[in-house]
């Protein structure tokens, strides 16, 4: 009994195994000239119908094509370990890939990337793309990425706790405060204090709203600026003043959510999916919520951190591979493309002729409102060392949050720990 | 008693090998030749399979560190000992070394207080020892990525289970820069003590019975028991524990980077997280290395004191 089992098992290891061999020679050319084009992404949360649809569109329109979708892990930060390794390694199993938009300058400095200048002239992606994603996908007038979807920063406010979406600073702390004075138990403003990436998009935004900038000409990442003491004071006042809770220091999105969704806070920020948590059936702030570009100093709408992803072409496949990775990005960034993500998967366009178009306005909404709001969408410093400063800037961003050191100290640390590792390169 | 029972029974071991002589020699030196290098032959692939496992990693991080190395910059050089020059003055390495340390001393130390206790309660015969049993050993069973992700919502100061048990306390976990390496250790506690309990436990079924009976007849009190004769006798298997335990401790990764990524402000980032955050998410594979190295040699120098400590133990036994 025991040896038949032992033997069944081997026989199936073994056809496995066989199976294994013969697979491979159909990765790159197949025997019938059929061309395997590998698409490596994060599979997007919703219905697969439309995305599939889409794909064998272009399959339809390129015969003898047959694409292939790997999905990889759902954490930004190891989809950017897998690509570190396996483009850093020279990897050529996989034709289009998806880059987060702090990826591109670094993947393209690298070389593992490649130009795509040729299908894509920068002063077309300019003219057709909103500006934020543009700045992450063009570098020095070269196209490294094509735009594929993208996130921004926004602000949530409940509309019966609080008379208007605020646009200044000062008037988000005094609607804040007068709401925490009116309903015991209500925390005023949540927002990402944890000391990861997202807290990293909370400081920049503050950055914008004080009028600095992410980098200077000639590309320095700027951090010990007048702008950059006053951002980071402005969001540890928040706590101090208690106009935030000092739990923000432990909250990422989903903490600050559900705080915000069981209605125990007057203000967040996030991205654009808790819109759809909030309005949710048996939500308790369903029907009471807003939504409102970031405040400023100034009071003209803020200035959202982007998100999302572009698309790229590995630079280790062959010239031929590369043309018909083009044409896929080209198919999957497509106005009609835009539109499906939009419409089925909550994705915001980065074309700006999608916002105009009126099936948008009518089948996602919500989407459309997010107009402004996606024009407004800036990219953290578009750097090729941004992954290697960014734990810089995390630690000393927390620092100054949690008052272990003021402002001034942190982001004199960080400028000079980012200026020795970016130097040296120089 | 037990030593005389331990005489005997090495007398009789050697008394067997003297047996055995003959009957090799008989067979000529050629035989036992043969038989060693069939010996090595046998163990070959095991050998192989851990040099390629354990000590070509190792082998490769040494090398690797001894270059300046970052991927987004494309270049490799060599730089002999100039990332360990760089990580002697890099204040992050001294205060990821300070949180290690201080992680691994407090949590074993709480772990060992606890386990003796539980191993105690839990080698006394009662209805229902069984199942105590292995309800103990859940936690130790649990993923720690879970089991993290389970304490990080009952950590949660506003909605939190912790803060609820504690009367509605309003303590920022691990948000504060003061508390989050505790509530870390709170966790690794609750999740080993019961290893260290099993540990200890079988240390505890290994002391004769016959002492304890000796004891009573003499009329020493549960104290004096526990003092001259239990904790004595567990003192292997305390080592023991705290060996595994510390070496264990030391490299402490997963469960932090799930309650807080090192933060905030760094204070809760040990060695692990720091070589970690270097290599896989800066691609700085050069200093990343010369981190892990410096990880390594830490650990075989707590490794090494605690085994001379061990060995002198028991030779002294």
């Amino acid at each position: 009994m025991v040896r038949t089992l032992v033997c069944t098992f081997a026989m199936g290891l073994a056809a496995l195994l066989a199976q294994g061999c013969q697979r491979s020679p159909e990765s790159g050319r197949g025997d019938e000239g059929v061309t395997r084009l590998v698409l490596k992404y994060q599979p997007l949360w919703g219905p697969p119908e439309p995305f599939r649809e889409l794909l064998a569109r272009f399959e339809r329109e390129n015969p003898g094509v047959t694409l292939v979708t790997e999905a990889l892990p759902n954490s930004s930060d190891l989809a950017h370990q897998f690509f570190l390794t396996a483009l850093g390694g020279g990897a050529g199993d996989f034709d289009v890939l998806i880059a987060d938009v702090v990826w591109v300058p670094e993947f393209a400095r690298a070389g593992w990337i490649a130009d795509l200048s040729e299908a894509f002239p920068p002063e077309r992606v300019r003219a057709e793309f909103l500006p934020g994603p543009v700045e992450a996908a063009v570098l020095a007038g070269r196209t490294y990425a094509v735009p594929w979807y993208l996130d921004v920063g926004v602000l949530y406010y409940r509309k019966d706790l609080v008379p208007r979406a605020p646009r200044t600073y000062a008037e988000l702390e005094r609607y804040a405060m007068d709401a925490k004075a009116r309903v015991p138990g209500l925390q005023g403003f949540v927002w990402q204090g944890r000391q990861y990436e997202g807290l990293s998009c909370n400081v920049y935004e503050a950055l914008w709203g004080h009028g600095g900038r992410a980098l200077g000409d000639g590309g320095r990442v700027l951090l010990d600026t007048e702008a950059g003491r006053e951002a980071l004071a402005y969001l540890r006042g928040l706590l101090t003043r208690g106009v935030s809770p000092e739990t923000v220091m432990a909250f990422g999105e989903e903490e600050s959510r559900r705080v915000f969704q069981e209605g125990r806070a007057a203000f967040m920020r996030n991205w654009p999916y808790a819109w759809s948590e909030a309005q949710k059936e048996g939500s308790p702030i369903r029907g009471k919520v807003g939504m409102a570009p970031l405040p400023t100093v100034s009071g003209e709408p803020g200035f959202g951190a982007l998100g999302g992803y572009q698309l790229a072409v590995n630079a280790n496949v062959s010239p031929e591979r590369r043309r018909l990775a083009a044409k896929l990005i080209a198919h999957l960034t497509s106005h009609e493309a835009n539109l499906v993500l939009a419409v089925h998967y909550a994705r915001n366009p980065p074309r700006k002729a999608v916002y105009d178009d009126p099936r948008l306005k009518e089948q996602a909404p919500f989407i459309a409102s997010l107009r402004e709001m996606a024009e407004r969408a800036r990219s953290r410093p578009a750097t090729p060392y941004y992954n290697l400063i960014s734990d810089v800037l995390q630690s000393e961003f927390s620092a100054a949050v949690a008052g272990l050191r003021t402002p001034e100290d942190a982001l004199q640390r960080a400028q000079r720990q980012v200026d020795h590792l970016t130097g040296e390169d120089r | 008693m037990r030593p005389l029972e331990e005489r005997g029974e090495a007398r009789d071991g050697a008394a067997r090998v003297v047996a055995v002589e003959p009957v090799r020699k008989r067979g000529g030196r050629g035989s036992l030749e043969r038989e060693r290098r069939q010996a090595y032959w046998l163990v070959a692939p095991a050998v192989l399979v851990l040099a390629g496992v354990a000590l070509y990693p190792i082998l490769a991080a040494m090398w690797l560190s001894l270059h300046r190395f970052i991927l987004v910059f494309g270049e490799k050089r060599f730089v002999g000992l100039g990332n360990y020059a760089y990580l002697l003055g890099d204040a992050r390495f001294w205060s990821a070394l300070g949180n290690t340390a201080y992680f691994t001393a407090v949590a074993v130390s709480v772990e060992l207080l606890l386990a003796v206790p539980l191993a105690l309660l839990l080698q006394r015969a009662f209805p229902g020892r069984g199942l105590l049993r292995a309800a103990v050993l859940v936690p130790w069973a649990i993923p720690t990525v879970v089991s993290a992700r389970l304490w990080a919502w009952m950590f949660n100061p506003d909605y939190g289970l912790i803060n609820r048990l504690l009367l509605g306390a309003d303590i920022n976990w691990l948000g504060a820069p003061g508390y989050a390496l505790h509530a870390a250790i709170l966790v690794d506690v609750w999740k080993t003590t019961p290893f260290v309990a099993l540990l200890v436990l079988a240390g505890l079924q290994g002391i004769p019975e016959d002492l304890y009976r000796a004891a009573r007849v003499d009329g020493a009190s549960a104290w004096r028991t526990f003092r001259s004769i239990t904790l004595p006798l567990l003192k292997p298997a305390l080592l023991l524990a705290l060996l595994f335990r510390s070496l264990d401790a030391f490299r402490v990764f997963d469960a932090i980077y799930v309650l807080t990524e090192g933060g905030p402000a760094n204070t809760t980032e040990t060695l692990s997280i720091y070589a970690y955050k270097t290599l896989m998410r800066s691609g700085d594979f050069g200093y990343g290395s010369a981190l892990s190295v410096a990880t390594f040699v830490c650990v075989v120098v707590l490794a090494a004191v605690w085994l001379r400590w061990l060995g002198r133990e028991e030779v002294a036994r």
